[in-house]
């Protein structure tokens, strides 16, 4: 057999050894076996130099091609393997999607200070800033500089939580006390006003006290926002298109708003706010009781006695004041039939909204 | 206010249909709260007569009565009522009728009787405003006959909500005024006078008044010779539809004029009231003395507050000025003479004696608003005729008048500039006249109008008063909307309340749901916590709580955290997460108002979630309430903190440390103590922690951030594991590490906590009794170079070397 019938012969058995080859590792051995260092071609290729000079560039060609061929068929037998190993290693790691993912529990805000935070942030949009003020108050903050009479028939036992008072004043009316738990947000105003000067455009949530049962419909904790707004020109105009504006951007742009004439001492005129209904959109229905409307909120114009209370000029400086409670809207947004869930804790009501 | 439409018609021409006239109503400020349109759902609702009533043998409350409504059979029928006898007529609302509340009468059992209908109350007909008892009917009421039909039931009843600032709107006059004026047509107030004979009145009554601020004005009516029985139908029809049971034809008059005129008048017996010498019935006015009583109309005898206004005679008080009659001078079937009250009192003193005695009549409502005084003589007039012509009897000749209170008309300066300034409307002085002339002011002038008040409207005092009256009858919805220009106004947060929203914010984030609890406390949770107030703090006591639970202001968020989860576990909710932030009080003797501490706490109990297929889950203790501080305070911008071991009877001993932020405890962490769990009904372990939120806004405002520069060069990262003492705290051995460690040592964290496991025989120990094994992980870096071994092997056997020392620690092999 001469050298170039051998390596032809070896060229077919490493040809078809590559082709057996079912692993990346056999086919690692199959190319050890002939192109590694004592590896058979390799071997052949060494004795070239025993070689005649006749002989040497035939012999030279046609290994260099057997080299060539086995080379090209090794890579593209990698190749093959490489992407069959990755196809089974993809195909072994396939999951059901369906299963639940690993997730970081998350907290819900709650719903009432959900609805506060969107309050505030409409009011914050128009300029005004955020007040605070005591929820133990004095008397005279929450009625009197409110320009509540002396016998006005909120400040009874039956309506306010009053505080016992350890300075050893004695109150007006036997068994109260001149200090209560605030029954509205509204002496914040007086607050403001006694600590600052027009312009004012402020906003006033928190907690406020009535002496109510707790049911469906009351509890004797509930939470109120306030506006006050006191500057030179201000109209009972500005006074409903500011409302009119807050409407919209809580309620939607659809609904309509209407101002009724009404009565608090604080303010003078006085209107509530209702709202179209959103179920029957003004014609009526279980949810507004078929009235076609839906009560919000109250408001009016400063009540030239208040601003005496704290020493502004009432003639120079008008304003006006509004207060709505969270627990309504809340229950109107999200048809919440019991006010008593919104203090109970119960998690499967926080994660609601 | 309860408004009949037919007796409205009386006095103005209602123009409107219904719904437009409530609609012009609730837009120019008195809200029509409801509608009721008398003798619908009626249908089935017949006359019966009760024949037996035996009180039902299992219910204490109810009684079982038959009930003949002239079929063959009469009805069976269990009532809850207790206002009735054998032998009284009642509506009765037959099997399948749907009354005007709604209620659709099925027969039914109740408490193993069967009931074959209703008896009804007037609120269940929608025909009165009373619904304590049955409608009893007169004894001639014919049975069997539709009740609809035999009230004559074909008029409509509107309720007003009538504000405080309107007692005017408190009488059928009033309303058609404020009608008239709202619908642009004239109304008329019936007015009449009565025959008069027989000796004068002032021959029978004197008056005396002591104080003429506390009653203005006190006029006094004789009719004599009544014959008290029950009225003519219009008139009870008339009381029922205004909300009144009607008693008898004289009481049901001075009820009527209250309602037609809005004046609250008082029949007593005339000959029941003492006289003076001259053989008078002697009335005086005045305030009780201390320790006075009264027996009033309602048989309760009271004890009056010393500045009560008071009716006298010479026996003593016979009446409570404005609120309620007294029993010793009550109109009864015996009486044949009258001596009608028609007067006018301070509103502030009768809302005081009301209050104090919570006593609220028809008359105290309109008097504590204010009546007109000038309107005394009109209805007392009008009642006289009135009572002659359903009692019979004639009125005495004149009136007895004692009116020192008597003042001028006020006038009121009107701008109208300052209308259209207040309410941004460009009104002439002749609009703003036409506007306010139909509610019967008296309008004079021009750019400054001068307005005079009739006395129905006290309400009227200023004149911001006059332009709310032109601003509704104007239209609130005609006033144009714009907004405030506000010149030189800044919005926003402070700080302190964005710090506030943060603290929010990153507990939402770590997991914590938002709880809302009552601000009310209960003083045994000082006993439930364990908890000692300061030698100077002192609860904040309500002096008239709802309940002994509710009875103090909080002084803690933990008893609002602790009753969430146990009413959460409770409810079969074993995963809590909570969180709330609120105020919290507390006081001290000599304090007028207590100190408002805002207040974040938070509960953990349970896993964050149910294990799942891929999550084993793990019980929340100590350190994931740790875990959520550690991220709170990184979120507040990293200050210098520290858990501090410490210990409070409310937590549990060992699991239990002080939250110190820059030296100061700013609030604490740990498990609920056994004893707590028990005491609010939860299960543990429970986490706890409760932080002052100012505290934390003071950190986040001294915490200042720099830029630190990326590290460029790799690190070197040594382990090094421990032995020490039990008592030996982590935070002790990095405190050493970091000062031995110079300016290589980039950072150093505990990876691993090892003991033996209890038990562990002797010669298998790993490590001995009283010691624990901790494994750090120091990480060296340098800011200019890459570290070499032989960089970071000196420095760090130094610092081995040093920490042994400082700490007794052996280098665990």
């Amino acid at each position: 057999m001469t050298i170039i019938d051998e390596l032809r012969s070896l060229e077919r058995e490493a040809l078809a050894a590559v082709a057996a080859a079912g692993t990346l590792d056999a086919l690692e051995a199959v190319r050890i076996g002939y192109l590694g260092k004592k590896g058979s071609l390799t071997a052949v290729l060494r004795g070239l130099g025993a070689l005649s000079p006749e002989e040497r560039p035939e012999v030279g060609r046609v290994s260099n091609e057997v080299r060539v061929a086995l080379e090209g068929a090794l890579d593209s037998k990698r190749t093959t393997l490489q992407h069959a190993a990755r196809a089974e290693r993809i195909a072994a790691e396939a999951v059901d999607v369906t299963l639940p993912g690993r997730r970081r529990p998350v907290g819900r805000q709650h719903v009432l200070h959900q609805i506060v935070d969107e309050i505030v942030e409409v009011f914050a949009g128009l300029g005004y800033r955020i007040a605070e003020g005591p929820e133990v108050e004095l008397d005279y903050y929450n009625f009197t500089a409110l320009n509540h009479p002396p016998d006005h028939p909120a400040r009874a036992l039956q309506d306010t939580f009053y505080v016992r008072d350890l300075s050893g004043d004695r109150a007006a009316v036997e068994g109260e006390s001149d200090v209560l738990l605030r029954t509205h947000t509204s002496p914040v105003q007086v607050h403001v006003m006694e600590s600052q000067k027009p312009p004012i455009y402020v906003l006033a949530p928190g907690k406020v006290y009535r002496r109510d049962v707790a049911d469906p419909s009351h509890l004797p904790q509930f939470t109120q926002i306030e506006g006050l707004v006191v500057d030179e020109d201000i109209t009972f105009g500005d006074l409903k298109g500011t409302l009119e504006h807050f409407v919209h951007a809580m309620f939607g742009p659809e609904r309509r708003v209407r101002l009724r004439p009404h009565f608090f001492p604080f303010t003078e005129p006085s209107a509530e706010v209702d709202v179209s209904c959103a179920i029957c959109g003004g014609q009526g229905c279980r949810t507004c009781g078929g009235e076609g409307w839906l009560e919000i909120l109250g408001c009016g114009m400063v009540d030239p006695n208040v601003f005496r209370y704290v020493g502004i000029d009432p003639e120079r400086y008008t304003g006006f004041a509004f207060g709505m409670g969270a627990e309504r809207i809340a229950g109107l947004k999200y048809g919440v039939p019991d006010l008593r869930l919104f203090v109970e804790g119960d998690t499967r009501f926080l994660h609601q909204f | 206010m309860r408004v009949s439409l037919n007796w409205l018609s009386d006095l103005v021409k209602i123009t409107l249909p219904v719904e437009e006239l409530c609609d012009r109503l609730d837009m120019t400020g008195t809200k029509v709260e409801a509608v009721h349109v008398l003798g619908e759902g009626l249908d089935g609702v017949v006359i019966g007569q009760v024949l037996t009533r035996e009180q039902h043998p299992d219910a204490d409350r109810l009684s079982y009565c038959s009930v003949d409504i002239g079929a063959e059979e009469p009805l069976r029928i269990v009532c809850g009522a207790d206002n009735f006898a054998a032998g009284d007529r009642v509506p009765v609302a037959c099997v399948g009728t749907t009354l005007p509340n709604g209620l659709t009468i099925k027969k039914a059992k109740l408490r193993g009787l069967v009931s074959e209908g209703m008896m009804c109350s007037p609120i269940e007909l929608g025909v009165g405003g009373e619904a304590s008892g049955l409608l009893i009917l007169p004894p001639d009421a014919p049975i069997g006959v539709p009740y609809a039909e035999y009230a004559g039931l074909s008029d409509t009843v509107l309720e007003l909500e009538v504000t405080p600032n309107r007692p005017d709107c408190l009488s059928m006059a009033g309303v058609a005024r404020e009608v008239a004026a709202v619908t642009g047509v004239s109304f008329s107030v019936p007015a009449s006078r009565p025959a008069e004979s027989g000796g004068a009145a002032s021959e029978s009554v004197s008056v005396t008044i002591d104080d003429p601020v506390l009653c203005p004005r006190y006029t006094a009516r004789v009719i004599r010779g009544v014959t008290i029985g029950p009225s003519p139908a219009w008139l009870a029809e008339r009381v029922t539809a205004a909300g009144t049971r009607p008693v008898n034809n004289v009481v049901d008059v001075t009820n009527y004029v209250m309602y037609e005129l809005g004046q609250p008048l008082h029949a007593f017996d005339l000959a029941r009231v003492a006289t003076d010498a001259a053989g008078r019935a002697a009335i005086g006015v005045r305030t009780a003395a201390e320790g006075e009583r009264i027996r009033t109309l309602d048989g309760q005898d009271r004890a009056l507050a010393a500045d009560a206004l008071l009716i006298t005679d010479p026996s003593g008080p016979i009446a409570l000025a404005g609120v309620m009659g007294g029993e010793s001078t009550e109109v009864s079937e015996a009486t044949t003479d009258i001596l009608l009250e028609s007067a006018c009192f301070d509103p502030a003193s009768i809302s005081r004696t009301s209050r104090r005695l919570g006593l609220i009549s028809e008359s105290s409502l309109r008097f504590e608003r204010g009546v007109d005084p000038d309107l005394a003589s009109r209805a007392a007039d009008r009642a006289a005729a009135l009572i002659a012509e359903v009692a019979g009897g004639t009125a005495a000749p004149g009136i007895v008048d004692e009116y020192p209170g008597r003042r001028e008309p006020r006038r009121l300066e009107l701008r109208a500039g300052r209308v259209n300034q207040l309410l941004g409307t460009a009104l002439s002085p002749a609009d703003v006249s036409a506007l306010l002339v139909p509610l019967g002011l008296d309008v004079t002038g021009d750019e400054v109008l001068t307005v005079t008040v009739p006395g129905f409207r006290p309400d009227l005092e200023r004149e911001v008063d006059l332009i709310e009256e032109v601003a509704r009858l104007y239209g609130l919805e005609n006033i144009a909307s714009t907004r405030p220009g506000g010149r030189g106004r800044v919005g926003g947060r402070t700080p302190g309340q964005r710090t506030r929203d943060r603290i929010g914010a990153t507990l939402r984030a770590a997991g914590l749901d938002e709880h809302i609890g009552y601000s009310f406390g209960d003083s045994q949770d000082l006993e439930r916590l364990g908890w000692e107030c300061a030698p100077d703090e002192v609860l904040v006591e309500l002096i008239n709580p709802m309940s002994e639970e509710q009875a103090v202001m909080r002084w803690t968020l933990l008893p609002s955290l602790l009753r969430a989860v146990s009413h959460n576990q409770r409810r079969g909710v074993p995963d809590v997460h909570i969180y709330e932030m609120g105020t919290t009080f507390i006081t001290a003797e000599g304090r007028k108002q207590p100190k408002e501490r805002l207040m974040v706490g938070g509960a953990l109990t349970g896993f964050w979630a149910r294990p799942g297929w891929n999550d084993p889950g793990a019980t929340l203790d100590f350190f994931d309430g740790k875990g959520v501080l550690e991220t709170l305070m990184e979120a507040l911008g990293s200050p210098r903190w520290t858990a501090r071991p410490a210990s409070r009877p409310w937590l549990q001993d060992g699991r239990s440390a002080d939250v110190v932020v820059d030296g100061d405890v700013v609030g604490w962490l740990g498990e609920a103590a056994p004893q707590v769990l028990d005491a609010y009904e939860a299960s543990g372990p429970v986490v706890l922690f409760e932080l002052s939120v100012p505290a934390l806004v003071k950190a986040v405002g001294r915490a200042s951030v720099r830029y630190r520069e990326i590290p460029r060069y790799p690190a070197v990262t040594l382990d090094l594991a421990l032995v020490v003492d039990e008592d030996v705290t982590v935070e002790r051995v990095l405190a050493s590490i970091r000062s031995a460690g110079g300016t290589l040592l980039e950072s150093a964290r505990v990876f691993d906590v090892y003991r033996d496991p209890a038990g562990t025989p002797e010669d298998t120990r790993r490590l001995p009794v009283g010691k624990k094994s901790l494994a750090f992980s120091l990480v060296y870096r340098a800011s200019d170079r890459t570290l070499t071994d032989g960089d970071v092997r000196p420095v760090h056997d130094k610092l081995v070397r040093k920490v042994c020392g400082a700490v007794g620690a052996e280098v665990r092999g």
